[in-house]
C-alpha cells in the first residue's frame, strides 16, 4: 500500500502506530533517507525535502524513497514546514541549517516539542566537526574499517555505504526514542549523532580489549579462529562460528576422529593448533555446496551459513513467506528492496514520488490555506 | 534537569551474547531500567568467553562488562518452576521483555508470549532470533557474521583482485539487530500508549542486516546485478583509496569526489602534473594515482597528513584502530570516553551514548554489575 492508498484508507492509517507523525527531511543524502525510510514505512508522514542532485542513485532511492512525498520549497517554507513537524532529520555539515534560516536551537525555542536529528560524520562540535566526509572517510575513522579485511593488506571497507547506513540507522531509533519522550513530557531534544561515535562504541570485544590493555587488535581476515570464520565451498564461500558448547557438534559433523583430540577439543590448547585444525574444516567444506552445508548445519545445530547474494535472497523461500520485500515502481521497472523492519507492527509499502511532486500537497496539508499562499 | 526519553520503561532482558545486550544499552543509555536476567546454571556466554586472570573471572570480562553498563543482575533458572515463577511476577511489573534465544527456546522454556500476557496483558515482547520465529529457516542457528553472510552484505565486499567476499570484522549482525531491536521496542511503546496493547514483535536479526544493503536489492531485481568488489575504491569518484602512512599498520583513507579535490590532492601528493585530469582519465589511471599518493603518503604522519588535506578541502581520515580510537584529538574533545569505577576491574574507556540528547543529556551512570548483584533488590 503507497502513502496515497493509505490515505484513502484512514482505518488502515490509524493501525500504523506513526500515524499522525510528521517528518521532516532535509538534507537528502543516504543517512537521513535512511532513518526516515522506516519513519514512513511504519505510517509516519514523511516529507523529504530534496539533497544536492545525485545525492542518491537511483536504486537507493528505490530502496529508502518509498511511501515519502517529496517537495521542492522554499528556506522560508522549510522553516514553516519545520515548526509544523514533529521530527526533523537532516544530514547536512553542522550550521547547514542555520545558514538556511532553520537554527535547531531556534526552532527548538518557537516549538518545544519538536525533535531534531542530525547526523553527520563527525557531530556538531570538536575539531572535526567541519571536516569533509564521505563515507569511506567516515568509516575510518570509526574503528570498524581497520579491523576488517586481512592483515597483510589494507584495512577494507564494508560495501554499500556502511557508515552512512549505520549512522542513519542509529537516526532511526534515536529519533523515535526522543519522539516517544516528546509525547509523554511535551519536550523534544536536538541529537547530534556522529557515525564516528556510532561506529566506536561497537567494536565488538575489540574496543574494550584494546582500550583495557592499549594493544591494537589486528585484522583477521575471514578468519578469527578455525571454529570462526569463512571457508570456500564448492559454489562460494560459506561460514562456521561456533562456541565451545558446539564445537564437539561440529567436531562430530565433520567425522574426523583425529579431532577428538585433547589437542583440538580443549579449547586452550586447540589455539595452538588453530591452521591444522583450519586445515581440516576447510577440507571439509571445499567440496560441499552451500546449501548442502546450511542444511547439515541446522540438522546438527552447529551454526553454519552461507555468503549469498542480494540476487540470491530475492528467491529465499524463508524471506519470501514472511513477505519481506517490498515492491517499488522505479522509471527502471518494479523493482523488489528490503520492506518491514520487523513483524508485529504494521507496515505500508510506499511508493517512489518523484521530485517535487508533493509540494503543494504537503504545503496545503501542514500549513493550511495561508501557508499555500 | 530534562528527564531521560525512556525513564520509567522497565525491561527484562533476556538477552546473550551481543546482539541483545548491545540494544539494552543502547535502551538503558536512553532512559530505561534493564534488568538483565540470567541463569545460575548457564550465564551469558560472554561473560567467560576470553580467558581473565582473576578469582570471579564472570563478573571481570571486558567484553561483558563494556555492554553491560547502567544494568541490573538478576539471576533466575527459568528451566525451574520456581524460577519462571518468579520471572512471572517479575514480568507483571515490567513494560517490555526482549530475548534473543533460537526461535523454539521461549516456548520451552514455558514462557513464550501467551503466558507472558496472562502476567501483564499489555506487555511487549521483543524477540530477536537470527532468522525470526517463522518461516523454512527458523531453525537456523546464527551469530553475527552468520546474519551477515546469510543478508548478502559480505558478499558486497572484497579486494576485488581475488573475488574473495568479506566479513566485517566485527560481529556486524549483532549491534545492527540491536539497533532495530531498540527502534521496535520504542515503536511498541508508542502503539501501546495509543492503543492501550501490547506486541509480540518477531525481529529476524537476517533482515534487518538486509536492510542495510537495500541499493543492492534494488540493483538486482531491476538489473539482475551481482555484487563488485570495489575494494576502497568508489564506483563513481576517482581517486579514493586507503593509503599507507608512517607507523605500523598506519592507514589514511582519501576521496576526491571532483575535479577541484583532485587538483587539491594532486597538488598536496606531488602529483601536480596529472591535476588536469577528468574524471574519466582518473578512473581509466587509477592505479597509477593510487601509486603516486602512496609514494607520498607512506612518510607521512597520519595526523598531520590528515589535517593538512582537510584544511584543503579533501575528505580524510585516519583509518583508527582499535587502539587509537580511544585517543583521537576529536573524541577526546567529545568527551566520547567515560572510565567509570568497576570492583573487579580496572577502568578502561567506555563509549558515551552515541544518541546525544543535547538537552536530556545521556551520561553513564554504573559500571556493569556483578553477577547476582541486584537479586535482593528486584525479588
Amino acid at each position: 500500500m503507497c502513502v496515497a492508498e493509505a490515505c484513502e484508507n484512514p482505518s488502515r492509517m490509524s493501525e500504523l502506530p506513526l500515524a499522525g507523525m510528521r517528518v521532516l527531511e532535509i538534507g537528502g543524502g543516504v543517512a537521513a533517507a535512511f532513518a526516515t525510510r522506516f519513519l514512513a514505512g511504519y505510517g509516519a508522514d514523511v516529507v523529504r525535502s530534496e539533497g544536492a542532485h545525485g545525492a542518491l542513485t537511483g536504486d537507493e532511492e528505490a530502496a529508502l524513497l518509498g511511501g515519502k512525498r517529496r517537495i521542492a520549497a522554499s528556506d522560508a517554507q522549510l522553516r514553516a514546514l519545520a515548526l509544523a513537524a514533529d521530527a526533523l532529520v537532516e544530514d547536512g555539515m553542522p550550521g547547514a541549517l542555520a545558514a538556511r534560516g532553520l537554527d535547531p536551537l531556534a526552532l527548538r525555542a518557537a516549538k518545544p516539542a519538536l525533535v531534531i536529528t542530525s547526523l553527520t560524520a563527525f557531530g556538531q562540535h570538536g575539531p572535526y566537526a567541519n571536516y569533509e566526509a564521505t563515507n569511506l572517510v567516515a568509516h575510518a575513522a570509526g574503528g570498524i574499517h581497520s579491523l576488517t579485511g586481512v592483515r597483510t593488506r589494507p584495512p577494507l571497507q564494508n560495501g554499500a555505504n556502511q557508515a552512512l547506513k549505520l549512522l542513519g540507522m542509529n537516526g532511526f531509533g534515536a529519533t523515535l526514542t526522543a519522539y516517544y519522550g516528546a509525547q509523554l513530557q511535551g519536550e523534544g531534544d536536538w541529537l547530534d549523532i556522529s557515525a564516528q561515535e556510532c561506529a566506536a562504541g561497537m567494536l565488538e570485544l575489540y574496543g574494550p580489549k584494546s582500550g583495557l590493555d592499549g594493544v591494537p587488535c589486528p585484522r583477521l581476515g575471514n578468519r578469527t579462529n578455525a571454529v570462526w570464520g569463512l571457508y570456500p565451498a564448492s559454489d562460494g564461500y560459506a561460514g562456521v562460528c561456533t562456541l565451545h558448547r558446539q564445537v564437539p557438534a561440529l567436531f562430530a559433523l565433520i567425522g574426523d576422529p583425529a579431532l577428538q583430540e585433547p589437542k583440538f577439543m580443549d579449547p586452550l590448547e586447540r589455539i595452538k593448533d588453530d591452521r591444522e585444525l583450519g586445515d581440516k574444516v576447510q577440507a571439509w567444506f571445499a567440496p560441499r555446496s552451500k546449501a548442502e552445508l546450511v542444511e547439515l548445519g541446522a540438522k546438527h545445530k552447529v551454526p553454519i551459513g552461507a555468503v549469498m547474494t542480494p540476487l540470491d535472497l530475492l528467491s529465499n523461500a524463508s524471506l519470501n513467506e514472511r513477505g519481506f520485500f517490498d515492491e517499488v515502481e522505479t522509471p527502471g521497472g518494479r523493482a523488489r528492496v528490503p520492506g518491514r523492519m520487523f513483524l508485529g507492527i504494521d507496515w505500508r509499502a510506499g511508493a517512489l514520488a518523484t521530485p517535487g511532486a508533493d509540494t503543494a500537497a504537503v504545503i496545503r496539508d501542514w500549513l493550511g490555506a495561508g501557508g499555500a499562499r | 534537569m530534562k528527564r531521560l526519553p525512556l525513564e520509567g520503561v522497565r525491561i527484562a532482558d533476556l538477552t546473550m551474547m551481543w546482539a541483545g545486550p548491545y540494544a539494552t544499552r543502547v535502551l538503558a543509555e536512553m532512559g530505561a531500567e534493564i534488568v538483565k536476567i540470567e541463569s545460575p546454571r548457564a550465564w551469558d556466554n560472554v561473560r567467560t568467553l576470553l580467558p581473565v586472570e582473576h578469582p570471579e573471572p564472570w563478573n571481570a570480562s571486558v567484553y561483558f562488562n563494556d555492554y553491560a553498563r547502567d544494568k541490573k543482575s538478576l539471576t533466575l533458572d527459568l528451566a525451574q518452576p520456581r524460577g519462571r515463577e518468579l520471572f512471572l511476577q517479575f514480568v507483571a511489573k515490567c513494560d517490555v521483555v526482549i530475548e534473543n534465544y533460537r526461535a523454539e527456546v521461549l516456548d520451552k522454556l514455558g514462557v513464550g508470549y501467551e503466558v507472558l500476557r496472562k502476567a501483564r496483558p499489555d506487555v511487549i515482547l521483543v524477540s530477536m532470533a537470527g532468522f525470526g520465529k517463522t518461516g523454512p529457516e527458523r531453525d537456523l542457528v546464527g551469530f553475527g557474521p552468520i546474519v551477515e553472510m546469510m543478508a548478502g552484505q559480505s558478499s558486497l565486499a572484497g579486494y576485488g583482485d581475488d573475488g574473495i567476499p568479506y566479513k566485517t570484522g566485527i560481529s556486524y549482525g549483532d549491534p545492527v539487530g540491536g539497533l532495530a531491536a531498540v527502534g521496535a521496542v520504542v515503536l511498541a511503546l508508542i502503539q501501546r500508549r495509543r492503543t492501550k496493547r501490547g506486541v509480540w514483535i518477531d525481529l529476524a536479526q537476517r533482515e534487518t542486516m538486509a536492510q542495510m544493503a537495500g541499493e543492492a536489492f534494488a540493483a538486482a531485481s531491476l538489473r539482475g546485478e551481482k555484487p563488485i568488489h570495489y575494494g576502497n575504491r568508489h564506483p563513481h569518484w576517482a581517486p579514493q583509496g586507503v593509503y599507507p602512512v608512517a607507523g605500523e599498520d598506519q592507514w589514511l583513507a582519501i576521496s576526491a569526489r571532483d575535479d577541484a579535490e583532485w587538483r587539491a590532492l594532486a597538488g598536496a601528493s606531488g602529483a601536480s602534473e596529472l591535476a588536469a585530469l577528468p574524471l574519466a582519465e582518473r578512473r581509466a589511471r587509477h592505479d597509477e594515482l593510487d601509486a603516486r599518493i602512496r609514494a607520498w603518503s607512506h612518510q607521512q604522519d597520519p595526523q598531520a597528513a590528515m589535517e593538512a588535506l582537510q584544511a584543503l578541502g579533501i575528505p580524510a581520515a585516519r583509518v583508527l584502530n582499535s587502539n587509537d580510537i580511544h585517543w583521537d584529538p576529536h573524541l577526546l574533545a567529545r568527551e566520547s570516553w567515560n572510565f567509570l569505577p568497576h570492583p573487579c576491574m580496572q577502568p578502561w574507556p567506555q563509549p558515551a551514548s552515541a544518541w546525544r540528547l543535547r538537552e536530556a543529556n545521556p551520561q553513564l551512570r554504573n559500571s556493569a554489575p556483578l553477577f547476582g548483584q541486584h537479586n535482593r533488590e528486584i525479588l
